[in-house]
């Protein structure tokens, strides 16, 4: 599969872990190669806190957007594109 | 049950009177037993010949009224440390005014031997009203006049002392009558909207103080003790309520409503504001952050102490800015200074003010002033233009006094737009400037906006807790279909939350189960889910009839027409407007509502007597 570059955006208590605000990384366009190419530079917990390996799929309880588009309102089989932007966000609140 | 004290400022009297169960059955206590008492007096005003389009939201025939529920100051009762108020009309919008509040000031109410304050008439001169377990008294305070909010607490706190004292009160603004002045207590926590601090202002009431260590009566303890114990293990493992809300606060949201296109941006041009991130709660957590604090009883803590170090917006200690607060004062307006906008958000406590329509207002004459509306002589010097950091904290105090282009800001935008001739610049519904979700990307919170009750208000019906954060269940933002019931469903449980009365917050781990077991074991009562959605329901309508009857309805459920119109210009919703029509006339088959108003089968199915 082609190498996309995409770029990801770190929100929160995930920005004060990974003493990371944004990295980009190349992957085979999928979620799953996204995460684990970003967890080889900030480490394989960041894998760990982002996916869950049993499941296939992103940790219930995170947000992962993709150009402003929440993951779990798309539908079908997501195939990330050259230049996408990713952010992920922890459990959070407001009002 | 518990004692209303009912206040005639005008004949200077005082009465006691009992909580009647069999209201408190179908209402509830807070918000919903105050709609209640609302409704008879705008029955008993119609039966003397007094209209409620007669009912002056300034005059002494404006109906004041502080509340506390059943569950507010009961330690173990998650977040209740809580009080919410009302006023038959809101100076602001000529609709129902209503607000709601943290702190001590709740709790210390019920301490001090009241569960609720009903105020009529109006003083001849300023007064305060003390409570000191269970004695009450009216006082003067030609002396506290004047005084900002800070002063007014501490001076007031220390001359009645007492365990568990709390002072809610009014600055400047309020004195002023400013339209979107609010009552403040604890000096830093705000009933921020629709005005209420100008009906108290009005009434020449500065102050009420409370103090007391009367005991808030349980039904049943046992039962009680377990299924509290349960709620506050569930809202401890939570990571929003024990983890995400402690750590941030609420300004957290600024970069994932950006993300999702939906932060509005000067003055709702747009919905991505590429300053974001200097605005944000990450932001102000490294910069300015001191450290969290705490309501009464509450183990989440998403209260910020801040403080600016140096610089032209320097302060030593203040609270907040919330997320709210620092998208009006700061990407609605534009400005990206985040010094500025905690500096305006202080000022908007002491004189107390409501940071979101003051804001937004600010942001309008920032874009009437930039095409041209606004006449030089008018500005007398206030370089309103969107980004300006100084002008923000300037136009800030000149709206508390009034002073020079202050007194247009001091109407609130509707009518501040109506004045140069561009109405469709106020980005408000039914009078109330929106708060920070643009409905053309978060298309059910849009829905909420058009039909809350009190005018623009995401409060009401906080459907972003499902369309952004996914809680209970994620839906879709981009989309309207199936988002009537949403919007229902968070407006009737809203109620049953604000006539407990405890922090809506408590509800990002808690369900409509855990506040009928709660709200049972409290009361004796035995709530069912069902009972408790419908108590909620209840009270949304017979709101609702009274906004009817102030002149609101199905043509006022609507958006500004930049939301309706106007295209998103970017992100991604780019190209999105919100078509309201066809949801609107779900909602209402769903409401059993015919134009914006309840049935007469509504009604009678609701056991409302209309």
């Amino acid at each position: 599969m082609p190498s996309v570059s995409v770029k990801i955006l770190l929100f929160a208590t995930l920005r004060d872990k990974y003493h990371t605000k944004e990295l980009v990384v190349n992957c085979n366009g999928s979620i799953k190669s996204l995460i684990e190419s970003a967890s080889e530079v900030l480490g394989k917990e960041f894998l760990r806190d982002i996916y869950d390996e049993e499941l296939g799929k992103i940790r219930e309880d995170i947000t992962l957007m993709i150009n402003g588009r929440n993951i779990k309102d798309l539908k079908g089989n997501i195939v990330l594109k050259d230049q996408d932007v990713v952010a992920i966000f922890p459990p959070l609140a407001g009002g | 049950m518990g004692k209303i004290l009912k206040v005639d400022l005008s004949a200077g009297s005082l009465k006691s009177e009992l909580v009647l169960e069999d209201i408190a059955k179908k209402y509830l206590g807070g918000k919903g037993y105050t709609v209640y008492l609302l409704h008879r007096y705008l029955k008993e005003y119609e039966s003397k010949g007094i209209l409620p389009a007669d009912i002056n939201p300034l005059g002494p025939e404006n109906i004041l009224i502080f509340a506390t529920g059943p569950g507010t100051g009961i330690q173990g009762f998650p977040c209740s440390g809580r009080y919410h108020v009302m006023a038959l009309r809101s100076p602001l919008t000529g609709s129902i005014g209503s607000a709601n509040s943290g702190g001590e000031w709740g709790p210390f109410l019920k301490f001090s031997g009241y569960d609720m304050i009903v105020i009529e008439g109006a003083a001849e001169s300023p007064v305060y009203l003390s409570i000191i377990d269970g004695s009450v008294e009216l006082r003067s305070a030609r002396d506290l006049w004047g005084k900002n909010v800070f002063d007014t607490c501490r001076i007031l706190a220390r001359r009645v002392g007492g365990k568990n004292v709390s002072v809610a009160c009014i600055g400047p603004a309020g004195e002023n009558l400013v339209s979107m002045a609010c009552i403040m207590n604890d000096e830093h926590r705000a009933a921020g909207r629709t005005g209420l601090g100008a009906v108290m202002g009005s009434k020449k009431l500065k102050a009420i103080v409370v103090s007391g260590e009367k005991e808030v009566p349980i039904a049943n303890p046992d039962k009680f003790k377990e299924v509290s114990r349960r709620c506050l293990e569930t809202m401890r493992k939570n990571r929003v309520t024990g983890e995400g809300l402690p750590t941030y606060g609420t300004s957290i949201l600024i970069n994932i409503i950006n993300a999702a296109g939906a932060l509005p941006y000067k003055n709702w041009q747009s919905g991505v504001n590429p300053d974001a991130d200097k605005i944000s709660g990450e932001t102000l957590a490294a910069t300015y952050l001191i450290h969290r604090r705490a309501c009464w009883g509450c183990i989440i803590g998403c209260g910020r102490v801040t403080r600016v170090p140096s610089g032209p917006f320097q302060i030593l200690e203040t609270e907040g800015p919330e997320y709210e607060s620092i998208w009006a004062l700061g990407s609605a307006t534009g400005v990206s200074d985040l010094d500025a906008i905690v500096k305006a958000n202080h000022y908007c406590d002491e004189f107390g003010m409501d940071p979101i329509s003051l804001g937004s207002t600010i942001a309008a004459a920032m874009e009437l002033n930039e095409r041209g509306y606004i006449p030089k002589e008018d500005l007398q010097g206030l370089d309103l233009r969107f980004g300006n950091s100084t002008a923000l904290v300037e136009a800030t105090w000149r709206t508390a006094y009034k002073a020079g282009f202050g007194k247009y800001l001091a109407l609130g935008s509707k009518k501040l737009c109506e004045i140069y001739g561009h109405p469709e610049l106020s980005m408000s519904v039914k009078g109330l400037e929106m708060p920070a979700y643009d409905p053309r990307a978060i298309k059910g919170i849009g829905l909420d906006y058009a039909t809350a009750n009190r005018g623009g208000c995401h409060v009401s019906g906080y459907t972003i807790s499902s369309e952004i954060l996914g809680i209970p269940e994620k839906t879709d933002p981009l989309k309207l279909e199936g988002k009537a019931k949403w919007v229902k469903l968070f407006q009737d449980f809203t109620c049953v939350v604000n006539s407990t009365v405890n922090c809506l917050f408590a509800t990002f781990a808690l369900g409509v189960k855990d506040y009928a077991e709660l709200l049972s074991a409290v009361t004796g009562w035995s709530l069912s889910e069902d009972d408790i959605l419908r108590i909620g329901e209840r009270i949304y309508n017979l709101e609702r009839i009274i906004i009817n009857k102030l002149g609101f309805d199905g043509k006022d459920d609507t958006l500004p027409k930049r939301l309706l119109e106007e295209p998103m210009p970017e992100g991604p919703a780019k190209g999105h407007v919100i078509k309201l029509e066809d949801i609107k006339e779900e909602y209402y088959r769903l409401r059993g509502w015919v134009n914006g108003a309840p049935t007469a089968e509504k009604l009678k199915e609701l056991e409302i007597e209309f």
